[in-house]
């Protein structure tokens, strides 16, 4: 399955790899015990999470009126938060079926670890419509099912019934993509397992991979249908969610600027995810030759590219405000009104660490930094959270009627679930990094000869490379074969 | 003793038949089949009870009696075993009756469903009105914590029967030892009481009555004494008036009980001619806000203008002070007296000669305005008896004091003297309708009925008899007043029956006393005229020139708020969550400073980030009385003045919560609401206020709002593109300009067949008194949040009315004009001008034909009606916010916790009496769910099923909703505007109407009539 890749380009494996070293650095979290790093992580996250939890809790069992709201801004942290997680779950789709589509490579490295996120956030941002309802207990209400309370069903003009569509349909594409990516890998860790238990759960996980060519032949054959699936996915959720504001009446949020201008800041926020997480987990799993240099500057000219787009739609919508003459609009989250108002604060951070800080990955050295490429990552998170802040609570803020002008401050109870939402997201990332195979290893051993750094000094020093069939042929002949490795 | 008697149960006993014996030896009489159960010692040895068996049986009974131990909320319910004839259940009785609490007066209807009272509403034949307080009163009928339940002696229950043979023997002592007796009550009004009283003073010739109003008007009523012999108020005819001056009377709230119904009778634009209104004031009152000119002047300065105006009309020369407003008292005495009988001078300085002032400068213009024939006699009390009677208690010369309801150790400013005297009196006896300090201080305490549960007759004024028939039963073992004294004065004729006999023989003429009753109200007539003595008022003007060149220092104005009045109703969580219609502030009184002093003495209104307002605190001192306030910083407030309310900071038997608010009473010294000499002070502390504004000026939204000179009115063409004064909003379409109404995105429905709901909501009319705001609460169970909540921006109002000051920078065009820049534009649009001018604007659900907030609903919980309303579903609803969020009006209301039944939210809808004035016809809303206005949807289906009972088409103007109805000056307007007869039809297509907003398309069913002020005159 090897290809031809110029000798130029850089290896995204680094090092002197064989199958068998891939299969071994891969289950090696899995196989081996968690380190004190590890703990402390997860111990820190679950503590955040249940704190989440019980604020959670206080809020369905006591009323909405523990969040800081008021009869004029009916909505912030809880729908800045779900936005802002369906953003971060941007990011996955678009690196595990745009850039399969496009044969982009080295999404290898980094697609299982992406698409893990892209659930796990929006689990995450599906909490949140839910729990911001004033009567939670009746959320299946819109659910179109057919039921005895009479002629009554959802009503297809609202937007945040779209939005049920919209993330209900992107989760589940979601993890059927990821699931089917992780078939192969799982059967791997199936066949290496000894403890029996360990054994049957995996194998449970691998619906029964065999490896046989059929299988694999499907596999792909699934993958490149879901990749065509979840394509316009991609477009489409966060397209939805832009609707929840777009098709309002509020200055500010009716602008038919939005849906492009969300899509690309998604992926550019979604990407800032990534960044950050691989940050961590390349160090904490040993993936350092997997998730390299390069990886990490693919990742910056997306964030530069999609953060482009972004700061020129901020830039639109500052424009039009004030070219739309009409006083309704002076107070919009990209206003003057809101640069010299109440919100300054957000309104600066927001252009701070959206537009400012992103600059800097123009420059290559930064780009490829992997410290500068986590901190400027982590600012993106936070001014993508300020975009969302801006956009519902500056808006909601300056009302139509000057009468209904107020301002918002949150609770314990809003601070607490928007921590425990991030707790629980990295709970769930923590078992997945110590139970998953963080890498998908199946995909990674494809490009293994093709643009592994070793294999890479071998063709620059005219060694050629022989034809696939000859390489299993090879590997199979050579020392390192393992009797568990079935690759 | 033995007995050898048989007792035998039957005659086969007594006769010893065997069959008996056989019989009692058998007690089952058919063997029980034991045996076939458990005979076969075999089957059963082999049975077997399996583990499984045995918890599936376990299981089973655990569950059977968990689920028995469950008991299902018990609601005691219980039907009429005779059904009382004139109650049908579900249908609403309304009487015909008054109210008369000492300070709020009204000729009132009551509404009540299965014998209680659940709302007042005006009685509109006999002219009546009612304020917010009026509309209030049905709450404080059911205030548990507050009323009293039974007679008491010393704290200890007592039967009436005792109570009345232990104060009977105490006042017969005293009558023996003739030590007097002082029967101290507020303004009565009610002839037949006081002829009880004169025969209770028969009875008891030691006794004297004196009457003590909180609120004093007596200078007023004294100027009226010394000019036309007759001490009572006038009454003002301002729908007659052309022009009208007032020196600080705030006659669209308490002077002399309102005038509002008059004043906007006479301020119709299309009848051609308003009357100009010119106000003269220092703190900014409901009246000065409706002003069409309203000129700040501190209250000495209000003083020199009046002596000024005084000297311009009669040609005296009173010697008087040059005051910063001469330049507009002179153009005013122009006014005045090209105006001539059509003009009108009033003031509410509480100074005997600055009343006989006002009334000489009336008679000078000969003024047809001032009625000094059918006075009112709403405020009776008298200072000079009520400080002789302190006197006498301190001297020891009182025997005996006998109040009702009254409560002067709280309004008295001199309580601490009164409460040394009482001590001083031998016998106390409070007969009161409600717990209060005074009461709580008394020997006796003498439970009183409320009014909605007593009978009595009221005379406000002397045209108008008013007749108060009880609606309920009492609730606690209750007596009135007037069978208590009846009762000592030894007269055993029922009250009822001692009413029926007076009115009939002294005021009915003839005419039926059921007519009358049902009527509320009876006409009479007035025969004699009263005449001006020739007394000259000049030394009356020097003397109050010369005690007003002293002033100095602040000069605080004590005001009464629209919500709390003089503060009988304090302990009522609807007037305490009622914002004041001026600051917009609730559950709070505070001090009211100009913005030029506020910013000299370093005072702040700082916004959090919250969106509520704090402010720091000032100790207040006059004539060495201290008392610390909160500082609202009042655009309009004369500069060197402040103001304060009267009627708060009661905490006698209040709960915490509502105990709000600084009690002013101490600083109204002589019972003057001017007080000189005012030292003002900042301390240390915040203060956290609940406004439920914000934001002051509608910053350059003016299509929001739309306000033009009757000049204008009359000249120009409302629609013109440019110089129009209700321009409808342009949107561009095909690259054209054209009419925003004209193109829609949607199908229209046919609207007409049905009915179709207008409510039209006239801008000019609308003073802002918020009595619509009350009767939406009591009508749609609004429920009361409580300050914490209101402050955070959480009141659940269906109605509110929207305050808004003009700026300084008041249009784009006024911005380009002074070369401001875009933020300097801004910040011009956003500051309120140092004296504003004041417009309301009531704003509620606006029924949008194209409504914004159906469209985003994902359960469909708000969907359009067939006659106009926007609906809303509250059982449908899952609470997404999302209607509240995309409504541009922000009228929804969420449900942030529950608010009934819940311990944290302890008002009237977590008591069991509380809980009675709630309409049965609306449901109480649990937490989760949105809510807003639904244009009484109760009322106007309950309109419909009543002429489809009757077989008949509705009438014309036949529906109402509770704000229309409550209204008194008629400036909201419901109906059907496919009834081509209905008012609001035609006030639909007024040249006046408009939309808010507009320019959004959403098609409002409620439409606004331009304010139109009378700006160019004078």
């Amino acid at each position: 399955m090897s290809h031809y890749e110029a000798p130029i380009r850089e290896p995204l494996i680094l090092g002197d790899k064989s199958y068998h070293d891939i299969t071994e650095d891969i289950a090696k979290p899995i196989e081996g015990k968690a380190n004190k790093n590890w703990y402390m992580a997860f111990y820190i996250s679950l503590a955040a999470m249940l704190w989440g939890f019980g604020c959670i809790f206080y809020t369905v069992g006591t009323g909405i009126g523990v969040w800081g709201l008021s009869k004029n801004i009916g909505w912030a942290w809880d729908i800045t938060n779900f936005v802002w997680w369906v953003g971060i779950g941007h990011a996955g789709t678009l690196i595990s079926a745009v850039l399969l589509l496009f044969r982009q490579k080295w999404r290898m490295a980094i697609n299982r670890s992406a698409e893990a996120m892209t659930i796990f956030a929006v689990f995450q941002a599906g909490l949140f419509p839910i729990i911001h309802m004033g009567r939670p207990w009746n959320a299946f209400w819109v659910l179109p099912i057919p039921n005895q309370f009479g002629s009554l069903w959802v009503n297809f003009n609202s937007p945040l019934l779209w939005d049920v569509f919209a993330i209900s349909t992107y989760l589940s594409v979601s993890l059927v993509f990821w699931w089917t990516g992780l078939l192969p890998d799982f059967a791997m860790i199936r066949d290496r397992a000894v403890k029996p238990f360990q054994k049957k759960i995996y194998s449970l996980l691998s619906f029964g991979w065999s490896g046989r060519a059929k299988d694999w032949q499907r596999f792909e054959e699934v993958s490149l249908v879901l990749a065509g699936l979840a394509t316009p996915l991609v477009l489409s959720v966060h397209t939805i969610v832009s609707m929840d504001f777009a098709t309002s009446i509020n200055p500010g949020w009716h602008s038919t600027i939005f849906p492009p201008y969300f899509v690309a800041g998604a992926i550019f926020s979604g990407f800032a995810m990534v960044q950050t997480l691989l940050g961590i987990m390349r160090k904490v799993t040993n993936m350092e030759e997997y998730i390299t240099r390069l990886h990490v500057e693919y990742m910056n000219i997306v964030i530069i590219l999609t953060g482009g787009i972004v700061a020129v739609a901020y830039a639109t919508e500052f424009f039009i405000a004030w070219y739309t003459g009409s006083p309704y609009e002076y107070y919009t989250y990209l206003s003057v009104g809101a640069a010299t108002g109440p919100y300054a604060w957000a309104f600066y951070s927001l252009l701070l660490f959206n537009i400012a800080i992103p600059q800097l990955l123009w420059f290559k050295k930064i780009r490829r930094s992997f410290i500068a490429s986590f901190i400027i990552s982590i600012a993106i998170n936070i001014g993508m959270w300020f975009e969302r802040f801006d956009i519902i609570a500056i808006v909601l803020s300056k009302g139509h009627l000057p009468s209904t002008w107020w301002r918002f401050e949150p609770t314990f109870v809003d601070v607490g679930i928007f921590i425990g939402t991030i707790g629980f997201f990295f709970v769930l990332f923590l078992l997945y990094a110590r139970t998953f195979p963080v890498i998908a290893q199946a995909e990674v051993k494809t490009i293994l000869k093709s643009s592994g750094e070793f294999y890479k000094k071998r063709s620059e020093q005219g060694i050629p490379t022989k034809p696939a069939i000859v390489v299993l042929d090879v590997e199979k002949r050579s020392d390192k074969s393992d009797k568990n490795d079935t690759e | 003793m033995a007995s050898d008697k048989k007792y035998w149960k039957s005659v086969e006993e007594l006769t010893n038949s065997s069959f008996v014996e056989t019989l009692s030896k058998n007690e089952f009489v058919q063997e029980i089949a034991t045996d076939t159960f458990l005979g076969d010692k075999e089957t059963l040895a082999n049975s077997s009870t399996s583990r499984r068996d045995f918890l599936k049986y376990v299981g089973f009974t655990t569950a059977a009696a968990t689920l028995a131990a469950c008991e299902g909320p018990v609601k005691k319910s219980i039907p009429y075993v005779v059904k009382p004839n004139d109650i049908i259940a579900g249908v609403a009785d309304w009487y015909a009756t008054s109210m008369a609490d000492g300070y709020d007066f009204a000729n009132i209807l009551v509404k009540t469903r299965e014998g209680r009272p659940i709302q007042i509403m005006p009685n509109k034949d006999a002219n009546g009105t009612t304020s917010a307080r009026v509309q209030a009163a049905v709450l404080s009928l059911y205030d548990e914590k507050l009323r009293l339940k039974n007679p008491t002696k010393a704290g200890e229950k007592i039967s009436w029967i005792d109570a009345d043979k232990e104060i009977g023997a105490a006042l017969n002592k005293l009558k023996e030892a003739n030590t007097p007796v002082v029967l101290l009550t507020g303004t009565l009004a009610s002839p037949s009481t006081e002829r009880i009283i004169q025969e209770f003073i028969v009875a008891y010739p030691n006794v004297t009555h004196v009457i003590y109003d909180a609120i004093s008007e007596s200078a007023a009523a004294d100027a009226m004494l010394a000019m036309y012999g007759k001490r009572a108020l006038p009454k003002y005819h301002l729908d007659k008036a052309s022009v009208i001056v007032s020196f600080g009377a705030d006659f669209l709230g308490d002077f002399h009980g309102g005038f509002e119904k008059q004043y906007v009778a006479g301020r119709k634009p299309e009848t051609g001619s308003m009357s100009y209104h010119v106000q003269f004031e220092s703190n900014m009152s409901l009246t000065g806000a409706n002003a069409d000119k309203r000129i700040v002047a501190k209250p000495s300065d209000q003083i020199f203008a009046l002596i000024n105006l005084f000297n311009a009309i009669t040609g005296s020369n009173v010697p008087s002070q040059a005051t910063p407003v001469d330049a507009q008292v002179k153009q005013m005495a122009a006014a005045l007296k090209k105006a001539g009988s059509k003009g009108v001078v009033m003031t509410g300085i509480n100074e005997k000669n600055a009343q006989l002032v006002a009334l000489a400068i009336n008679n000078a213009l000969n003024s047809e305005i001032i009625d000094v024939n059918n006075t009112l006699n709403i405020r009776q009390g008298n200072e000079a008896d009520v400080n002789q009677l302190i006197k006498d208690m301190n001297a020891g010369k009182v025997g005996g004091l006998l109040t009702y309801n009254v409560n002067p150790l709280y309004s008295l400013p001199n309580a601490t003297e009164f409460a040394n005297g009482l001590k001083k009196v031998s016998l106390t006896v409070a007969l009161s309708t409600e717990n209060n300090e005074t009461v709580n201080t008394s020997n006796y305490v003498l439970p009183t009925s409320h009014f909605l549960e007593s009978w009595g007759d009221t005379q406000f004024d002397e045209m108008t008899y008013g007749l108060m028939q009880p609606t309920i039963q009492p609730l606690f073992s209750t007596r009135q007043l007037q069978d208590t004294l009846l009762g000592w004065s030894g007269n055993t004729t029922k009250y009822y029956e001692y009413l029926k006999g007076f009115a009939s023989t002294t005021i009915l003429n003839g005419s039926s006393w059921n007519t009358a009753l049902h009527n509320g109200f009876f006409t009479r007539e007035i025969t004699t005229a009263t005449i001006a003595s020739e007394n000259s008022v000049t030394d009356a003007a020097i003397q109050l020139s010369n005690i007003t060149k002293k002033a100095s220092g602040f000069e605080l104005q004590l005001y009464t708020k629209t919500g709390l009045g003089d503060g009988k109703q304090a302990n009522n969580p609807w007037l305490q969550e009622f914002p004041d219609p001026i600051t917009r502030a609730s559950w709070d009184n505070y001090l009211t400073m100009s913005i030029a002093d506020a910013k000299q003495l370093g005072f702040t209104n700082p916004v959090k980030d919250n969106g509520a307002i704090d402010g720091d605190y000032a100790k207040v001192s006059v004539n060495g009385k201290e008392v610390i306030v909160p500082v609202m910083i009042q655009p309009g407030q004369a500069k060197g003045s402040v103001g304060l309310s009267l009627g708060f900071g009661r905490t006698f038997g209040f709960k915490e919560e509502m105990q709000v608010g600084v009690n002013a009473y101490p600083l109204y010294v002589n019972a003057n609401n001017i007080q000189f000499g005012v030292t003002i002070e900042k301390v240390s502390g915040t203060h956290q206020f609940a406004c439920t504004q914000v934001q002051k000026t509608i910053a350059g939204r003016h299509d929001i709002l739309k306000v033009a000179s009757l000049k204008e009115y009359k000249s120009v063409d409302p629609k013109d593109h440019h110089h129009g004064w209700n321009k409808p909003s342009y949107v561009s379409y095909d690259h054209k300009e054209v009419e925003a109404n004209t193109i829609d995105l949607w199908d229209e429905h046919n609207r007409e067949l049905g009915h179709h709901f207008n409510l039209s909501i006239d801008l000019t009319s609308c003073t802002g008194c918020g009595a619509c705001v009350v009767a939406c609460h009591a009508e749609n169970n609004v429920p009361v949040v409580g300050k914490r909540e209101v402050r955070v921006g959480r009141d659940m109002h269906w109605l509110r009315i929207d305050r808004y000051y003009s700026s300084e920078v008041e249009t784009r065009e006024d911005a380009k004009e002074l070369g401001l820049s875009r933020a300097e534009m801004y910040e011009g649009l956003e500051t309120e001008a140092e004296n504003p001018e004041v417009t309301f604007q009531p704003m509620m659900c606006q029924h949008c034909n194209h409504a914004p907030c159906e469209t985003v609903c994902p359960v469909a919980a708000t969907t359009h009606g067939r006659q106009g309303q926007n609906q809303m579903t509250y059982n449908r609803c899952v609470g997404t916010r999302y209607c509240a969020n995309n409504c541009p009006y922000r009228v929804r209301r969420f449900n942030w916790f529950n608010y009934a039944n819940n311990n944290e939210f302890d008002f009237n809808m977590n008591n069991e009496y509380g809980k009675m004035v709630l309409n049965p016809d609306v449901v109480v809303r649990s937490r989760g769910v949105m809510e807003k206005c639904s244009m009484c949807i109760q009322m106007t289906q309950a309109t419909i099923l009543k002429a489809k009972k009757e077989g008949r088409a509705v009438n014309t103007d036949e529906f109402e909703t509770a704000c229309s109805s409550a209204c008194t000056t008629g400036a909201l307007v419901f109906g059907d505007v496919n009834n081509r007869q209905d008012k609001v039809t035609a006030l639909a297509k007024d040249k006046r109407a408009y939309n808010v907003l507009d320019y959004l398309q959403t098609k409002p069913n409620v439409i606004y009539q331009v304010k139109i002020k009378n700006t160019n005159e004078a």
